[in-house]
């Protein structure tokens, strides 16, 4: 099977300065991919040079057999990538509702199939549907923030630390959701700072540390491995 | 002075006024929320449209309030030329840059305004209007216009913001700039519309202010800092705000003869922006902080 998006030795980043170096990874159709690694390890740099958002000095990036590498962010979202950053990811002061119909913004036509298609993995958001975003509690708002980038039906979502601030109850929840979405087609990409967790659940793992590409394999296999359980998980 | 002499001559002239206030205060808090600068030629722009309607008065020879929607179209056109023109280029410096480059086109406004209509005040139509009575209030029908089409516009664009796709797109790009690029929005779309909006509510307001006084070549930049502390005082980026704003600047003005000479009146809009900026910088209807 090819691989949905596939990261060749990319090098590249903000003005100047390179963040990655060399960094390549992979992702497959209807698979959890998780990034883990040191604080400014490059980290979420990777997941936003998907989305066209830092300047690449080298290599190239492949979604579904097409160079999207040079592309525009607005033209990468209408392919099939959507990207949930860590901060600021929702309207708030916009309704729960007028969140997801932002998020479908370029759908034509009717919108009703994917609102159903969101509320059915988040029955708490159409409760609520038309609470303003802003007054939400933080996994909550993460859900919709979710909910707003699967308004398109991607093939890929990008998930910049999904966990980031909420309780261990929320951050299960949040995992639980991934692999529900998963479940139903979509591939996920995820930086994540709770190493640990996030290595358990996810189908495989990348290691980056200092911009570059340190260690992959499965989410088990990089748990048992002593270097990396010495570099980050606390031993 | 008994309650009615106070409604007849503060507070009815303070709600006309307000409404005038109000209509170009939207335009602002709109550009203030999605383009993020101060608009300095808004004044100018409500006089050029008041002189656009005074153009079609004179040269078609139809009634005043026909004039209007000619004037809002007309100006709506010319504010979209001016930010193709001027504002576009500078978007991605710093916004201070386009703050004064709208200085200068306001100047610019002025300018072919005088070269065109001259100098001398003028009016739409000659003559004094009395007041009717009802009930022992004293309305003019201009004022009732003046009101009434504010409350038509305003609430026009309330339904526009909250029921239209391309409406609640420029709420999201006033929300959330960098997630609405991410959600695949058009953002020159979304400022195209911003500036058909704020272009028309300016004519509006210029022609009412021209339909209500008088029309001269300062009467809009004059305007400038009681619309600026309307929609602050209202909230950045909150329309009902900035009608509430005006409303409440226009009556403070008109109250304010009571109690300091009148040549001091034009003062009241500028205590009101300082003493909200110091006590609340979002605004009565909570606004962003800019």
């Amino acid at each position: 099977m090819s691989a949905l998006l596939s990261m060749e030795n990319l090098t590249g980043g903000y003005g100047d300065a390179d963040v990655l170096e060399d960094v390549s990874l992979h992702v497959d159709p209807d698979e959890i991919v998780v990034i883990v690694g040191p604080n400014g390890a490059g980290k979420s740099t990777a997941m936003k040079s998907v989305f066209g958002l830092l300047t690449i000095r080298g290599g190239r990036m492949l979604f579904d057999g097409e160079d999207i590498t040079t592309w525009a962010p607005n033209r990468i979202v209408q392919r099939g990538i959507c990207y949930v950053p860590q901060v600021d990811n929702i309207f708030r002061e916009m309704s729960i509702h007028e969140n997801l119909e932002m998020g479908g913004f370029l759908k034509k036509g009717d919108l009703s199939a994917a609102y159903d298609r969101v509320y059915t993995l988040f029955p708490d958001l159409k409760e609520r549907r038309k609470t303003p975003a802003g007054r939400l509690s933080g996994g909550q708002r993460q859900m919709v923030a979710m909910g707003r980038a699967l308004m398109l039906d991607p093939k890929l979502l990008l998930l910049d630390e999904p966990t980031a601030g909420l309780s261990p109850k929320y951050m299960e929840q949040i995992f639980e959701i991934c692999r529900d979405v998963r479940d139903t087609g979509v591939a996920i990409l995820l930086v994540e700072q709770h190493a640990k967790q996030a290595l358990a659940f996810a189908d495989r793992g990348y290691v980056l540390a200092a911009g570059r590409n340190r260690h992959e394999g499965s989410g088990a296999d990089l748990l048992a491995d002593r270097e990396v359980a010495e570099m980050f998980l606390g031993g | 002075m008994d309650i009615l002499e106070l409604v007849n001559f503060y507070i009815i002239p303070g709600i006309v006024l307000g409404s005038i206030y109000a209509l170009g205060a939207v335009g602002i808090t709109l550009v203030f929320a999605i383009l993020r600068y101060a608009h300095l030629a808004h004044g100018d722009l409500a006089t050029l449209g008041a002189f656009v309607a005074l153009a079609c008065v004179t040269a078609l020879g139809i009634s005043p309030l026909l004039a209007l929607p000619m004037a809002i179209v007309a100006t709506a056109a010319v504010a979209v030329g001016i930010d193709k023109v001027f504002y576009e280029h500078l978007r991605n410096r710093p916004k201070i840059v386009t703050v004064m480059a709208s200085l200068g086109v306001a100047l610019m406004i002025r300018s072919v305004i005088q070269v065109v209509w001259g100098v001398d005040t003028q009016t739409y139509s000659r003559g004094i209007v009395r007041p009717e009575d009802y009930f022992g209030l004293r309305i003019r029908d201009r004022e009732f216009y003046t009101v009434f089409a504010m409350l038509l516009l305003v609430g026009g664009l309330q339904l526009f913001l909250t029921r239209t796709k391309w409406g609640k797109a420029m709420r999201a790009m006033s929300d959330n700039p960098n997630l609405a690029l991410l959600s695949g929005i058009d953002n020159k779309k979304v400022v195209m519309l911003t500036w058909l909006v704020a272009g028309g509510l300016c004519a509006a307001a210029g022609y009412f202010l021209g339909l209500n006084t008088e029309l001269k070549s300062l009467m809009g930049w004059s305007m400038l800092l009681p619309m600026f502390a309307a929609a602050i005082l209202g909230g950045v980026g909150r329309v009902e705000g900035a009608v509430l704003g005006g409303l409440v600047v226009g009556i403070a003005e008109e109250l304010s003869v009571l109690w300091i000479p009148s040549e001091y009146k034009a003062a009241m809009a500028f205590v009101i922006l300082l003493f909200m900026l110091l006590v609340r910088p979002t605004g009565l209807l909570k606004g962003k902080v800019l």
